[in-house]
């Protein structure tokens, strides 16, 4: 799931005294890149499994990012919320070690680390002290291929997932998100990762553990890592732990056409909760930048079309953004707002009239804005050993290979305008998936004629 | 890390946090100020005027601002608490000067009447958004319940009648008294260029008229209240639990911080293994929140409304325990590796290490390389944390209850 965008937040002071959600930023067409050329490591086993690694200078810490290709879209008919499921037993006990042993010797290495689902993964992360990364693997080899997966603790998994569901409609922006993207998608390429409450009510161990059994494979897996790293040592422990494991690999996911159209869900939240999709390119696609450039010029910054048309000039939100989200060969651009009732149907009539204008032209000034900031986020991001290990594991999976920042930025600055229309003339701001909720239903007719 | 810090005349105070290894600088503006200081008829006042600072100068209109910072391809954004407002920005290291210019232009808007009337509107959005996050509004219940009366238990945001009561001669009035150098301080971390930003910092700032702004800080009394708000529309039932901690000037704090860890991190605490592993609930966290002169445990449970009796008393019941027999050798080992890794990862960033710079100069005029505070943290000892939980009682709870439930 998408983390809204908040612009001008109050400061969320639970979690106070380091600033909060610091998105990572900054560059400009005169701004100098870093001349140190980025040091990637690739290395792919025979069984499938792939190793990734880049080295960066002046960090202790290291980030883990491990794909398992046993995500949601997997789940079996009937046992949807099973990859979710997943994700929290693999974490309750795995290979000598109970859930509480387990979690205490994450906790003694300073793992920072999460779990969560994605239409195609299981994703594991971990960031730690360099130093810890071996030991770090070490247990994750466990949780990956010896997850103990006991009867006794797969009641409270499974029922943790049904809350996420339940929970859902207590924080109307997500479940927005959540529906939008299960009517945009083939499915069950979208659909949403937690099951529904029927599937939960019924999924056994027995079910869970063939999808553990199924599809957590080496073919098709990422391990990536990032920051201080001794390569050498990794490969080797990782070949080590993962060199002998065997399955066959996964069959693709069977897809039908998606049901788009627009929803409404009434609800009477204090806010209309507006999202809307649109087809774009994939990831890896020539038109890639292009469209990112296009969704920059809509959203990027706080001087972007939107933020200012939206928001600046008439007051009508809060919150107003398009992001671009991209499945393996497959992608759309997602727009949310979220707005008063009395005001809702007004907000909805300005996005699709900004969408609409910004295939009529794309001023210069507005274009090398916006390269500028897709550059600067790449170098801001850089920084961050995290960001990079779910990079690098990102590029590989869509591209089945590595981009260089000098590459990527390259790549930026050689769109143009006429590219960045071509793209709005082959993705018209036309047929949206919408999906409201509020209150009252708003007319989203105007939008698909 | 080079630490250097100076004042300009009218008592306008510079820090930075020099690192020429990094890729990128952070800046930002720390006024002392926020809902704490407001008076009652001027309730959201401070966050009301951190968007309007967003609106422009004599010489910048509002999209001038926000083109500017998106031409250095800034990431910039401000943000409002109880009591401090930050106004930040990061881009990279060419671009110091650019992004100063605008940020310190910025700290004397024109707060023109007619952006104004429309950024009204933005904050009643606002206010309309967090009504739909139940955890928010446990969070803003749960501060007013627990500093009942005194001025921490004003909110943040205003309510929607105060907001709209506003207006431009009561926010000038509000930022004459709070936005004055003495009240303020510039941070810089990263990369920076330090003479160059002094130079720009005491070119732009250098005539604004001294002034200095006060603060009541005397430790508040707190309340045991139980609040219940029975909202039907909610599936869940939120619970919100705030004791008595140590304040940002406390010694204690570090092992305020790892108590709170122990007792409520999101993995591997006893909150976690006594709430979450067994699904009672679906989230279950505390946080160690250190004020200006206050503090509290924060504790926050969201669960079915069944289940919400037993959560509530299982929680108090682990505070209980923990309270008479403190820590054990490998929890306070584990809570000390989380706390360092994690401080390790914010502090790689400029953006990260900006926070932590700056309001450890704002609320104890003191710098502390992040080296220095991680060997801090893990030189206290079990009896630390353990004689901190006897002097602070855990259970000594201000409680919000948010949901379908009429009692709790």
């Amino acid at each position: 799931m998408q983390a809204l965008r908040a612009p001008r937040g109050v400061f969320d002071v639970a979690y106070s005294h380091g600033l909060r959600k610091m998105r990572p930023c900054a560059l400009t067409r005169r701004a100098r890149l870093p001349t140190v050329p980025e040091e990637f490591f690739i290395h792919e086993l025979p069984n499938g499994l792939t190793l990734l690694g880049q080295k960066m200078p002046n960090v202790s810490s290291a980030a883990m990012t491990l794909l398992v290709p046993a995500g949601a879209s997997r789940d079996a008919t009937g046992a949807e919320g099973a990859a979710a499921i997943v994700s929290e037993w693999c974490l309750r006990g795995a290979g000598e070690r109970d859930t509480r042993a387990l979690n205490d010797a994450l906790d003694t290495l300073g793992c920072r680390h999460s779990e969560n689902v994605q239409s195609a993964h299981v994703h594991f992360g971990s960031a730690q002290l360099g130093r810890n990364l071996e030991a770090a693997l070490a247990l994750y080899a466990d949780i990956i291929r010896r997850p103990r997966l006991e009867d006794a603790t797969f009641d409270p998994c499974r029922e943790l997932t049904r809350q996420d569901i339940v929970s859902l409609e207590d924080e109307p922006a997500q479940k927005c998100h959540v529906l939008l993207r299960e009517k945009f998608y083939p499915y069950p390429l979208g659909r949403c990762i937690y099951g529904s409450e029927q599937s939960l009510a019924r999924i056994t161990a027995a079910q869970a553990r063939e999808h553990v059994g199924r599809f957590f494979a080496p073919s098709g897996g990422i391990i990536a890592v990032a920051g201080n790293i001794d390569w050498e040592t990794f490969r080797r422990l990782a070949e080590s732990y993962f060199g002998d494991w065997q399955a066959p690999p996964p069959h693709p996911v069977a897809t039908r056409k998606p049901e788009g159209g627009s929803t409404h869900v009434k609800k009477e939240s204090a806010q209309v909760h507006i999202a809307m999709a649109q087809k774009s390119v994939p990831f890896g696609d020539e038109r890639y930048y292009a469209a990112r450039l296009a969704e920059s010029i809509l959203s990027g910054g706080m001087s972007s079309r939107l933020f200012t048309e939206v928001r600046e000039k008439r007051g009508l939100v809060y919150h107003v953004s398009t992001h671009y989200s991209s499945l393996k060969g497959l992608a759309g651009m997602f727009t949310y707002a979220g707005t008063r009732p009395e005001v809702a149907q007004k907000t909805f009539d300005v996005i699709v009239r900004e969408l609409l204008r910004l295939s009529e032209g794309v001023q210069p000034d507005e274009l090398a804005r916006s390269r500028t900031q897709l550059k600067s986020a790449l170098v801001m991001q850089g920084q961050s050993t995290a960001a990079r290990a779910g990079a690098i594991a990102g590029d590989w999976y869509h591209l089945r290979r590595l981009r260089s920042l000098a590459e990527i930025c390259a790549a930026i600055e050689k769109v143009t305008g006429e590219d960045v229309l071509a793209y709005l003339k082959a993705f018209p701001p036309r047929d949206f998936t919408t999906l409201v909720i509020g209150p009252e239903p708003i007319n989203t007719g105007g939008a698909n004629e | 890390m080079d630490f250097r810090h100076t004042q300009l005349e009218n008592g306008l105070t510079i820090i930075t946090e020099v690192n020429g290894e990094a890729a990128s600088l952070a800046a930002g503006f720390f006024v002392r100020t926020g809902s704490r200081d407001e008076t009652p008829a001027v309730s959201g006042v401070s966050h009301f005027l951190e968007h309007m600072v967003f609106k422009g100068t004599d010489r910048r209109s509002a999209f001038d601002v926000s083109r500017e910072f998106d031409n250095l391809g800034a990431e910039y954004n401000a943000m409002t608490s109880y009591e401090n407002t930050i106004y930040y920005a990061s881009v990279l290291p060419e671009f110091q000067p650019q992004a100063l210019d605008i940020l310190c232009d910025m700290m004397r808007p024109a707060l023109r009447n007619a952006d104004f009337d429309v950024e009204k509107n933005v904050i009643l959005e606002e206010i309309a958004l967090y009504e739909d996050q139940p955890k928010f509004r446990t969070y803003d219940n749960l501060m007013s319940a627990f500093f009942a009366g005194h001025p921490l238990g004003n909110r943040i945001l205003g309510t929607n009648s105060s907001v709209k009561a506003l207006t431009t001669e009561d926010m000038r009035s509000y930022f004459d008294g709070r936005y004055c150098p003495g009240n303020m301080t510039v941070v810089g971390v990263g990369k920076i260029d330090y003479s160059a930003f002094v130079d720009k910092v005491g070119a732009m700032c250098g005539r604004w008229t001294p002034g200095a702004a006060s603060r009541q800080t005397a430790c508040p009394p707190t309340a045991t209240a139980k609040r219940v708000i029975c909202d039907k529309k909610l599936i869940q039932q939120h619970i919100g639990l705030m004791s008595p901690a140590p304040s940002c000037q406390d010694a204690d704090r570090y092992a305020a911080h790892l108590a709170a860890t122990i007792i409520g991190d999101s993995t591997g605490s006893r909150l976690f293994y006594a709430l979450v592993d067994p699904a009672i609930a679906d989230d279950a966290s505390t946080v160690h929140d250190p004020l200006d002169g206050a503090g509290g445990f924060l504790t926050f449970i969201s669960a079915e409304k069944q289940r919400a009796d037993d959560a509530l008393r299982i929680a108090l019941a682990e505070f209980k325990k923990f309270m008479d027999s403190g820590p054990t050798d490998l929890e306070l080992q584990a809570a000390k590796n989380k706390i360092a890794s994690g401080a390790t990862l914010q502090g790689e960033l400029p953006m990260g290490r900006l926070g932590a710079v700056g309001l450890d100069w704002v609320y104890r005029r003191e710098y502390l390389p992040l080296a220095e505070e991680i060997e801090t943290i893990l030189a206290v000892t079990k009896d630390q944390v353990a004689d901190l939980v006897r002097k602070y009682d855990l259970t000594a709870v201000a409680t919000v209850a948010l949901g379908p439930r009429e009692q709790l």
